[in-house]
């Protein structure tokens, strides 16, 4: 299915396993596509979604409150009883690297090597080529794969963008004149 | 650090389950700080080989740890 892609698809696919390891996470969800997107800054899909008016610093942050697990948190109590006061050293690394950046930085990559992508993240692609076919182009291309987010629907990449204010509908109208313009 | 009760009571002490509670709570904290101050000794401009000295590690398990996420 990539030997059908664009350079600017395969780049975004590429990222967002990138994005998906660098945030800690275990598989590759539509958030991470969409964030790759951004991070890629350069097609149709980057372009619209910039007209939207997202930005990465803020999809990031609820791309990684999406994936907050419990699985390592940090333990107040058991630091306390060694002297160790969190709250100060949380305020110290705030000040240092920005607010929350204790919480974030919980996010490590555990998995090396490939990690796979979610079902959700399948299907928006099998769902881009659809719209690929459905406009008779012959590559699938980086704005395809935003349709393809955007018609899934009900994962965490849509619903992040919807959370952050876009209205979907007008993204995917963006998607699409900016995509007839270039054709 | 505040200067609180019971100071490294829990991680030298001989109950088990606090103490491993302790070592572990602190191994998480040390671990996101040890990415915070890598991350921040490289916008300082330092070379993996810096780090890994200051770290006490090799560079090769410096870089494998961290140079993939170095990206931005």
């Amino acid at each position: 299915m990539f030997e059908r892609f664009t350079q600017d698809a395969r780049v975004v696919v590429v990222r967002s396993q990138e994005e998906a390891r660098e945030l800690g996470h275990e598989h590759i969800g539509t958030e991470h596509v969409v964030l790759a997107m951004l991070l890629h800054g350069q097609g149709t899909a980057a372009e619209a979604l910039t007209a939207c008016g997202v930005t990465v610093e803020d999809l990031r942050r609820r791309a990684v409150e999406g994936n907050r697990t419990e699985r390592d948190p940090l333990d107040p109590d058991a630091l306390a009883s060694l002297g160790i006061d969190l709250d100060e050293v949380r305020r110290a690394t705030d000040a240092a690297f920005g607010p929350g950046a204790l919480d974030q930085a919980g996010a490590r990559p555990k998995t090396f090597g490939h990690i796979p992508f979610t079902s959700s993240a399948k299907k928006s692609m099998e769902l881009a080529l659809r719209e690929a076919v459905h406009r008779k182009h012959k590559e699938i291309r980086d704005g395809h794969l935003l349709l393809g987010v955007i018609r899934e629907g009900q994962s965490l990449g849509p619903r992040m963008l919807a959370d952050a204010g876009v209205d979907l509908g007008m993204l995917r109208d963006e998607v699409l004149r900016r995509m007839s313009e270039a054709a | 650090m505040s200067e609180g009760t019971g100071l490294a009571e829990a991680a030298s002490g001989r109950d088990p389950a606090a103490g491993l509670r302790a070592v572990r709570a602190m191994r998480e904290l040390t671990e996101r700080l040890e990415l915070l101050q890598v991350r921040n000794a490289r916008e300082h401009g330092w070379s993996w080989q810096e780090i890994a000295v200051f770290l006490g590690v090799s560079k090769q398990a410096v870089h494998k740890k961290y140079a993939r996420r170095d990206r931005r």
